[in-house]
Parts: C-alpha cells; structure tokens; sequence
C-alpha cells in the first residue's frame, strides 16, 4: 500500500443513525486484519463505543484547544495504526470547521495517511445539505455514503452524489430485530467468536449473525481496496 | 533599480501588537521572495530580534548614527524594504525627525516608498494618536491597524467617532489583525521563530522541529487571513509594483 495507515471518520449530522455500530464494526474488522486499531469516541453523552471497546477506544473532545491536541496531533502521528473516528452529531460541525481550518487532510496526505469519511446517508435535508458541503470542504478527502438498511431500505442515491474518489455506497444490511438487541448490549463484541457473553444464542441467530458480519466486512474490504485506489490516483494526479 | 521603501510600524501606547503586527510584514515579504532588512528600536532588548535574528538590527531611533545607519543606506542595501519596529511613545517623535531629515520630503517626491502602519490597540486614547499622528504623517501610505490578536475583548471605541478620526487622514486604509488562539501565540513566543517557521514545524535554525499539528494549524490559518488583509490593500504592489502580488500558500 502507497498509505501507512488510515483513519475513517464516521459521520452524520444526526443522532441515532447507526455511527457507533459502524465505528464498532470498523474496529473490529481492522483488528480481524490483524492492524492495531485505535477509535475516538467523539460523543459527549453517553460514549457507547467506549463501553463497547474500553481497549481500544479513547475518549475525545474537539471543544477546546487541548482537546483538539489529544485528537488530532495523534489522528496525524505516524504510528502504523489505523484509527477510527466515531464522530457525534453535537461534535460534527466543530469538528470539520476546525478539520478544514488546520488543513488536517493535506497534513494527513503529507503524511502517507489516506483519510475517509463514512457518511451515514439518511432522507432529510440537513443530512444531504451536509453531505454536499463535505464534498466541497474537503475535495480532497474520500468520501463515501453509507446506507444503513436498518434505517429503511429505501435509496437515496440522487440526494448523495458519488464524489470522484469515494466509488459506491457502502451498504450496512438489516439484521433481526432480536439480533440488534443482541448485539446493542454491552459487552459484545463481534471480534468475540463466542459472540461475548451471550452464550444462549441460538445456532441460527450465530450463523445469521456471522453471515451478516461478512457481508459488512466484505464492503468494509472493499472500501480498503477503494481507499487504496484513491490514494494511488491522488499520487498520480497531484505527482506526490 | 526600483525605489526603496520603508515601513513603519508604531504606537504611541505600549502592548498593542507592533512587533506582531511586524513579525507578520517580514514573514509576508518573505514568502514574496522580497529581500526585507529590520530595524528594532526595542534597545537594548529588541523583541523583533529574538524571532527574525538574521534579519534585524536593534538600533536606537533617536540618535543621529543610528537614523544614518537606517536612512543612509536604504539606497545601497539589498534589502529593497525595510521595517522599523518603532518602540512604543516613539511614534509622533520618530515621525518629527523623519520630517527633519528630509525623509518624508523624499517620500513625497516618490525616491522612497514610505508607509506608516499605525497600530492601534483597544482603548480611546488609541484614537487620540491618529489625530496626533495625521498632523506629521504628510503622503505616506497610512494604514490603520486595528489589532485583536491577542485581545478577547471588543474595541471600546464608537464607530462614529472611529470614523471621525479614519477621516483626518487622507487617503488611509484600515487593516484588520484577527484574534489567534491563545495557546497558539503563547507556543510561536516559546519557539522563538518566524511564524512561518513554526508553521513549517522549523526551529530557530530551520532544524525539524516537534509543534503541535492542531497549532500550527491554527498559526497558518490566522497568518493566511493576516496576510489576506496586506494583499487586501496591495502591499506588495506598493512596496514593488511588478511583483506577483498573489502569493497566499503559507509555508509548511
């Protein structure tokens, strides 16, 4: 690969769409690829994706200057991990205001570090409305729409143009209502191959919920593969 | 040979940002690839001295071989601009004994370039020093700076009376020095370096050096819109008119 590392940000100006499960999954499929994997959880409430993934997740804060330090500074250090950004609604516009202020895609870039932003895709306006703005703030930056199928099955596909980079959608499939109770209590862990705690999962649920696994990492290896492609093009194009 | 120019960069009240504010101007004629020479009034310290070494001469303004060390050899130096860090309550007074050298007659007959940025901090008594200063500034290029770069408070001036001081002097324009983050400006002072040295992430000596990402970002950023405001009023144009007068990619 022509990038040392990478760092996805999951992100949606609204609650409830389904980030932290993504940020979970991400997680999870990077450790199965056996990297070392480290997730920010950008949400002031309750930090689900820390009660989730304690060792693996820092807590994090872009509401004042040192917190903006411990985020990025690191987000930026050449330390051959991939990183995982678990971006909540109420921290989505600082985030990117101060992402495009300091130029944290081209330090990135500079830096052999290909960047993505996930965008959970959703009908509403201000979600669309900011997904256009990203394209615009950040040309440069790979940006891929995700559709979260437990959300509704319903495509959206001429409210969230691809951008050049960012290829298809990334489709998260549905799962069983008894299934997502499942798998929303903490501590599960997909990484768990006795699924955590829950031992009185029946058979068919298991194989139910492993075959939904490899459907989503099958998009999540895609996306690796995408987010190569787009780094090779980007070298070629900017002749870095 | 293009004519020389001479900046000026004054108050008559301390602590309002002029070493800034010329720490700013040396950085931008920089990256214009302009040859820039800088005197410090500052004697013995001299602020501006610590951050641009190379570049800067601690002189003392009111003593005749030091105004001939300055103003005898705009002519002959490589330096096409010199900035003068004029040391605060030195203004009115430096401006008097540039008029008595003949200095802003030359000016005023076009062999030198001369502009004043008179910096004016938060308080009224600031608007008190352009009605002094109009009186002595004659055809300089006058620009007014209005400076927040460290100040978390709003300007207590009126707009209306603002405007009633901007008035008396002809032709002046104004220039707007954006607030930078405190920790920020607090780091590039511990650098001891040129701003675009520490957006570099250069140390003193253009070492590599270890700055935080998130505050660099925040110096080229701010040093972006400071350098924003000089294309604003085409300081380079005016300090060399054929020059690109473009240049806005902040080093790094």
């Amino acid at each position: 690969m022509s990038f040392r590392s990478s760092i996805t940000i999951v992100a949606s100006p609204r609650p409830r769409v389904g980030k932290t499960l993504v940020a979970r999954l991400l997680t999870d499929f990077h450790q199965g690829e056996n990297r070392k994997v480290v997730s920010f959880d950008l949400n002031s409430g309750e930090r689900t994706l820390t009660q989730f993934l304690p060792q693996q997740t820092v807590a994090a804060s872009v509401r004042d200057v040192n917190g903006q330090m411990a985020l990025f500074d690191r987000l930026v250090t050449d330390d051959d991990t991939t990183k995982i950004i678990d971006l909540g609604h109420e921290s989505y516009e600082s985030f990117f205001t101060l992402a495009q202020q300091i130029d944290f895609i081209e330090e990135a870039r500079q830096r052999s570090i290909a960047v993505a932003i996930l965008f959970m895709v959703t009908p509403d306006q201000t979600s669309v409305t900011a997904y256009r703005n990203l394209r615009d703030r950040f040309p440069r930056a790979m940006l891929v729409p995700l559709h979260n199928e437990m959300l509704g099955s319903a495509q959206y596909r001429d409210k969230y143009p691809i951008s050049g980079s960012g290829g298809l959608t990334v489709k998260l499939p549905a799962l069983a209502p008894g299934l997502r109770k499942l798998i929303d209590s903490p501590p599960f862990s997909f990484a768990n191959s006795n699924m955590g705690s829950a031992t009185d999962v029946p058979l068919d649920a298991h194989i139910e919920l492993q075959r939904w696994l490899r459907r989503i990492y099958l998009e999540f290896r895609e996306l690796d593969l995408r987010l190569l492609l787009a780094d090779l093009s980007s070298s070629i194009r900017f002749g870095s | 040979m293009a004519r020389p120019a001479v900046i000026l960069v004054g108050a008559d009240k301390g602590g309002v940002g002029k070493t800034t504010v010329a720490r700013t101007l040396i950085d931008y004629f920089g990256a214009h690839q302009t040859p820039t020479r800088a005197f410090d009034t500052e004697a013995p310290r001299g602020t501006l001295k610590r951050f641009h070494p190379d570049l800067t001469e601690v002189v003392d303004v009111t003593s005749v071989s030091d105004q001939m060390k300055i103003f005898d050899t705009l002519g002959s130096a490589d330096a096409k601009v010199t900035v003068i860090d004029v040391r605060a309550g030195l203004l009115s007074s430096t401006l008097q004994a540039l008029t008595e050298i003949g200095f802003l007659e030359s000016a005023k007959k076009g062999q030198i370039t001369f502009a004043v940025f008179h910096i004016l901090g938060p308080s009224i008594a600031s608007l008190e020093e352009i009605a002094e200063t109009a009186r002595v500034v004659g055809d300089a290029n006058y620009f007014l700076v209005k400076n927040f770069v460290n100040n978390t408070t709003f300007f207590e001036w009126d707009p209306a009376t603002y405007n009633s001081y901007f008035k008396k002097i002809k032709g002046a324009e104004e220039i707007t020095i954006p607030k930078l983050n405190e920790m920020a400006y607090e780091q590039v002072e511990v650098a001891s370096v040129p701003f675009v040295s520490f957006v570099g992430n250069k140390g003193p000596k253009g070492e590599a050096a270890n700055y935080s990402f998130v505050l660099r970002g925040y110096v080229r950023h701010w040093l972006g819109n400071v350098w924003g405001e000089f294309d604003k009023v085409k300081l380079v144009d005016l300090v060399s008119p054929k020059m690109e007068s473009n240049v806005r990619q902040v080093a790094g």
